[in-house]
């Protein structure tokens, strides 16, 4: 196994090296998931990095990136396989009066490859990301589970197609609805909350590393005491980074009560939230 | 297997501890669990914290209980979390036995009518008086009540889904059927196939003022609910007068009775003031987290008295008509005008939400609302 020697120091740094700052608790969960070969489901709040995660693992790694964004309604054959009808149909035209047989029209030739087949076919060549999957209908996790828990997938007309080395496999889910148990257990399981000040300074900072530290310290403060009020869609850490990014784009090196509001929009967005912080925009940055 | 070592025999009973407060874990997750330790550094107590948290815990809220539990095992620190546990417990089970209905609000502009003083009756299960009273319900009344209640069972509402099935219809093509009959035939298609959106039932949400004012009003509703709820599962029931109490899991009883008494027990102020406002707030946060009435018909029986600040009450139905598909309210002082002007403070603020109020204040009325609900899906 090519994760034999790896420890959890040495993950969390080369996470670093690709400025994905993990805390401990993710590090081990991500190294149990390569070790053990299990995907890995990621719970937590909206912009904590959950996506990115699957991005840098896949960069670090030096493997594509597979990804499948569910939504509501997504079926197998967004997800898995198509066949190609429009193909199928005039392969069939020009046979004449020869009879089509399942095995030409139903093979590999007419077979579309969705994300989930593409990520069985290329095995350990590839990171399988499975965005947002509280998305999807109830249906559809309970036809993730042959996939996640056997890493194989079955297409009626052609049969069982198993990987030959298992892909790395990342959920991800913003808790709108309670994922199911079973598809729970053939996962390993991490909540991502939002990180301490400290931790998302060095997010910030290793993700604009132009960005002065004074500035950094300045918008995470803003932003924890923004989390902090009673607002209903709270900013996740993309935001922080936006924000910094906005204020610093202004060319302004440190985030005053005008610059805040100028900006506030790259940190909160809510209708109702942004009127609510602009009153108290005071409070916000000092 | 081999025979287990007496550090993996330590980690499989950490399993069963966790197992035994609570948690449900089997034992392929206790074999993840130490294939999992043993590939890290076991000297650090902080790895077999870790490994556990990634491969037993499966849900946020299940990490205290992980925490006391791995505290007391590894460590033998005994906190007192255990204790308020089973305080909240002992708590929880002795309180809320306050089913009582208060018999009030008799005195509400234009008189009661009889039919839906008898239907708030049938409702009611815990004094035998009332009982007594439906038994006096004459044919007619039993009848009609019947017949909303199956009227309710069978037209849920429903709505359009992104998965099709056949249709007759010619709107979409079906081409994977198409394909599958055109070889059949030689490569000659012989008919066009076509296919819909298959339909799904649309969620529906009761949230019913049982204070003071309202209990009588509420009841019947709950009744509704309960009916709509054995013939459709997507329906969710909450009860508030100073806070919101979701009463959906007490209505899954076959006798309608014991499903009232249930719900009734479950919901601890009854008798307490009126805080519209704050309580449909609280439905709005839940509902960020999940899906909880989103795209759902959502039926408000409340008369608008609110004790609360007015402006939450406007900010909180500005965000639950956003979620919801419709939101319908059910005013027992609209009583059967037809140019309602609200005259209480809740009303006019929570107005410009709304999308269709209702009186209820009768059989006819609640038979109309029962109508609506099956056709604005």
């Amino acid at each position: 196994m090519p994760f034999d020697q790896l420890t959890v120091p040495e993950l969390t740094e080369s996470l670093g090296e690709y400025k994905y700052i993990a805390d401990r608790g993710l590090s081990t969960a991500l190294l149990l998931a390569l070790k053990l070969g299990k995907p890995l489901l990621l719970e937590g709040e909206v912009g904590v990095g959950k996506t990115e995660l699957a991005r840098t693992v896949s960069t670090m790694l030096g493997r594509e990136l597979i990804r499948l964004q569910c939504y509501e309604g997504i079926d197998m054959h967004q997800a898995l396989y198509e066949w190609d009808y429009a193909r199928q149909m005039l392969f069939v035209r020009s046979l004449g009066s020869e009879e089509a047989s399942d095995d030409q029209l139903f093979g590999p030739r007419f077979l579309l490859e969705r994300p989930l087949l593409q990520a069985v076919r290329a095995g350990d060549q590839c990171v399988l990301l499975i965005d947002e999957v509280d998305r999807a209908d109830d249906e559809f996790e309970a036809f993730l589970l042959e996939l996640l828990g056997d890493y194989q997938v079955t297409i009626p007309e052609v049969g069982t197609i198993k990987a030959q080395s298992r892909p790395i496999v990342i959920l991800t889910s913003n808790r709108t609805r309670e994922l199911h148990d079973a598809l729970k257990r053939r996962c390993l399981y991490t909540w991502i909350g939002f990180p301490e000040s400290d931790r998302e300074v060095e997010i910030v900072r290793s993700r604009l590393p132009e960005v002065g530290g004074a500035l950094a310290n300045q918008v995470v403060g803003a932003v924890n005491r923004l989390r902090a009020m009673d607002l209903e869609k709270l900013p996740g850490v993309a935001e922080t980074i936006d924000w910094t990014e906005s204020v610093s784009a202004l060319g302004s090196n440190s985030l005053t009560a005008e610059i805040a509001l100028d900006t506030l929009g790259a940190v909160v967005k809510d209708r109702d939230d942004l009127e609510y912080a602009s009153r108290n925009i005071q409070d916000v940055i000092s | 297997m081999s025979s287990l070592s007496g550090f993996d025999e330590l980690l499989v009973g950490f399993g069963q501890t966790l197992r035994q407060a609570g948690l449900s874990i089997g034992s392929d997750d206790i074999l993840t669990f130490c294939s999992g330790v043993s590939h890290l550094d076991i000297t650090d107590l902080m790895n077999v914290y870790w490994a556990g948290r990634a491969t037993l815990v499966r849900r946020n809220d299940h990490v205290p209980i992980y925490n006391v539990i791995f505290q007391q095992y590894f460590l033998d620190i005994h906190e007192t979390a255990v204790d308020e546990r089973k305080r909240t417990l002992r708590a929880s089970s002795t309180a809320g036995a306050t089913l009582e209905i208060p018999n009030t609000e008799q005195g509400l502009p234009g008189e009661i009518s009889p039919d839906e003083v008898k239907l708030g009756y049938l409702a009611s299960t815990s004094e035998v008086h009332r009982l007594k009273a439906f038994a006096d319900c004459s044919e007619e009344e039993i009848r009609r009540v019947r017949k909303l209640i199956s009227r309710f069972r069978v037209t849920p509402p429903q709505r359009r889904t992104h998965r099709s099935t056949r249709s007759k219809k010619a709107a979409r093509l079906d081409l994977r059927r198409m394909v599958r009959e055109t070889m059949r035939n030689l490569g000659e298609p012989r008919a066009l196939a076509f296919k819909k959106r298959k339909l799904k039932l649309r969620p529906l949400v009761f949230i019913l003022d049982v204070s003071g004012s309202m209990a009588d009003y509420s009841r019947n509703l709950l009744q509704f609910a309960y009916c709509a709820r054995r013939a459709n599962a997507k329906v969710d029931v909450f009860c508030f007068g100073t806070r919101l109490t979701r009463i959906t899991r007490s209505l899954d009883r076959r006798n309608a009775d014991e499903a009232m008494r249930l719900a009734g027990e479950a919901v601890l102020d009854w008798d307490g003031g009126t805080r519209i406002g704050d309580s449909l707030r609280q439905f709005t946060r839940e509902s960020r987290r999940s899906r909880l009435g989103r795209g759902a018909i959502v039926v408000i029986c409340s008369d608008g008295l609110d004790r609360g600040e007015p402006a939450a009450l406007s900010d909180s139905m500005e965000s639950l008509s956003r979620i919801a598909h419709r939101v319908i309210w059910v005013n027992p002082h609209k009583g059967d005008a037809v140019d309602f002007v609200p005259s209480s403070i809740g009303m006019i603020v929570a107005d410009p939400y709304i999308d269709e109020v209702h009186s209820g204040h009768n059989l006819a009325s609640l038979e109309r609302l029962a109508d609506r609900l099956a056709k604005v899906g």
